[in-house]
């Protein structure tokens, strides 16, 4: 991997990070259990690593934001997640900072078209 | 599916202790959903293969365990950089009184006792335990902090308690900047110079303007000073002449608001030339007796203490005189750097 390519890497992987809790929080606004939230994010576009989603609802789940719960489903004892009430107050919030950087951005782009020519949002 | 059994024995092993069989289930039951699907879409069940592949693509049971574990640091952004901070302060500390103690040791134990290689090569592992001593009290602070044990307002102070009038005064010479000297600062620096050359010309024959009336119970006393203090005098006088006539071709060539840095180093480097005189006195002595026949069994041990407090004070001065130029080569090299660094922006 050159230079570029890996810079390229971490800025992606920086911007997705922020995107991937928001996502995880509004598909879990229907309960699921681990492997369904995966694909059907995947579904979405937003394909994420086992490694990086089970553990993120882990920690989203300390912080409050989501609760769980073991059932059986299909003869298998699997562990549902679904948005707590603050995790709604909260998902409410982000997605109100998400809209205002995602318009911010679009502005900054529209003002400067030629430096943007290849960008679309 | 006994490489997924294996794999999730590999990810049990790394994780925390109290939460493994949970996260095991959980990761168990997804997997398996996962691998089900698979051989449903492929209608039968994955080669050996093709297991290892899939398993591959999950990565390595360390790297699955190590996201489950809550983020750690040895020392956290928080206090990193307050940690930076005391580093370079304890480091420049430790530099200096390494250097002083060391130099008396040098000049006041016996011949063979230590060697200058012997110093040099004990001062990486004397540094070292300093940053290890620091870093091991932070990594401490962190981990306090961190499960919440203490609060340190002042390690970690709200944001809303910092205020820009406690800022330091602005400092033109910060930063690598050198504050021009003033005509008058220049003047003065000659004027000065020229009577403290002419101060120490008339020591030797007025000692009083060196030692006050202290210089009559000094002339009373049974010592007298060893002969290399007469070329250590000359050296000394020599720096003034050569300081004052520096000054002088600077004040003439209009070139006296921004000195050349090189020259300072020139003044920092000069006094070495007396120090070094000092120190390789035959026999370490600094002080005679006057009357050596007489007085030599009498005060043979007083004279070898004064002796001994001399070379360490010399020593002593040597140190600092060591640590003030090697702060200024520092110096000097970082503002060649940043000026290199900012020509070729």
């Amino acid at each position: 991997m050159t230079i570029a390519e890996n810079l390229f890497e971490n800025l992606r992987l920086e911007l997705r990070r922020g995107c991937l809790t928001l996502a995880v929080l509004a598909q879990l606004r229907q309960e699921r259990y681990g492997y369904t939230l995966r694909k059907a994010l995947a579904d979405d576009g937003l394909a994420i690593d086992e490694s990086t989603l089970y553990p993120l609802l882990r920690r989203l789940e300390t912080q409050g934001l989501l609760a769980s719960e073991w059932r059986e489903e299909e003869k298998r004892n699997k562990r549902f997640y679904r948005l707590t009430p603050d995790g709604e107050q909260m998902l409410t919030k982000l997605l109100g900072e998400w809209n205002a950087i995602n318009a911010s951005v679009r502005a900054t782009l529209n003002a400067n078209p030629s430096e943007t020519s290849n960008t679309s949002l | 599916m006994e490489l997924l059994d294996r794999y999730l024995q590999a990810v049990r092993k790394h994780l925390p202790w109290q939460r493994q069989d949970d996260i095991i289930a959980e990761l168990r039951a997804n997997l398996e959903s996962q691998l089900e699907e698979k051989e449903g879409d492929l209608g039968r069940p994955l080669t050996q293969v093709e297991m290892e592949d899939w398993l591959k693509k999950l990565g390595s049971p360390l790297h699955m365990a190590a996201h489950y574990r809550p983020q750690q640091y040895l020392i956290g952004p928080t206090i990193f950089p307050i940690y930076l901070n005391v580093l370079k302060i304890a480091l420049t500390w430790a530099t200096v009184i390494y250097c002083i103690t060391r130099a008396v040791t040098l000049f006041t134990q016996t011949p063979h006792g230590i060697d200058l290689m012997e110093i040099l090569a004990q001062a990486p592992g004397f540094l070292f335990t300093v940053v290890a001593w620091v870093t091991l009290v932070f990594a401490v602070l962190e981990y306090l902090i961190a499960h919440q044990m203490v609060q340190i307002p002042a390690l970690c102070p709200p944001s809303g308690a910092w205020s820009p009038v406690g800022l330091p005064p602005f400092d033109p010479t910060a930063n690598g900047g050198v504050k021009p000297k003033s005509f008058a600062s220049a003047l003065a620096e000659i004027i000065f110079g020229f009577f403290w050359l002419v101060w120490l010309l008339l020591i030797p024959s007025h000692p009083y303007l060196l030692l006050g009336p202290g210089a009559h119970y000094v002339t009373a006393l049974p010592y007298k000073l060893a002969p290399i203090w007469v070329p250590v005098f000359w050296c000394l006088v020599g720096c003034g002449v050569l300081q004052l006539a520096w000054n002088l071709v600077e004040l003439a060539r209009q070139n006296w608001q921004r000195p050349h840095p090189a020259m300072r180093l020139v003044y920092q480097s000069v006094p070495f030339v007396p120090i070094i005189l000092l120190l390789t006195a035959r026999d370490h002595a600094l002080v005679l007796l006057k009357n050596q026949a007489a007085d030599q069994v009498r005060l043979a041990t007083s004279l070898d203490a004064v002796n001994k407090m001399a070379n360490m004070s010399v020593a002593s001065v040597c140190a600092v005189l060591v640590v003030v130029l090697a702060v200024g080569i520092v110096q000097w090299i970082l503002e060649i750097y940043r000026k290199r660094a900012a020509t070729s922006q």
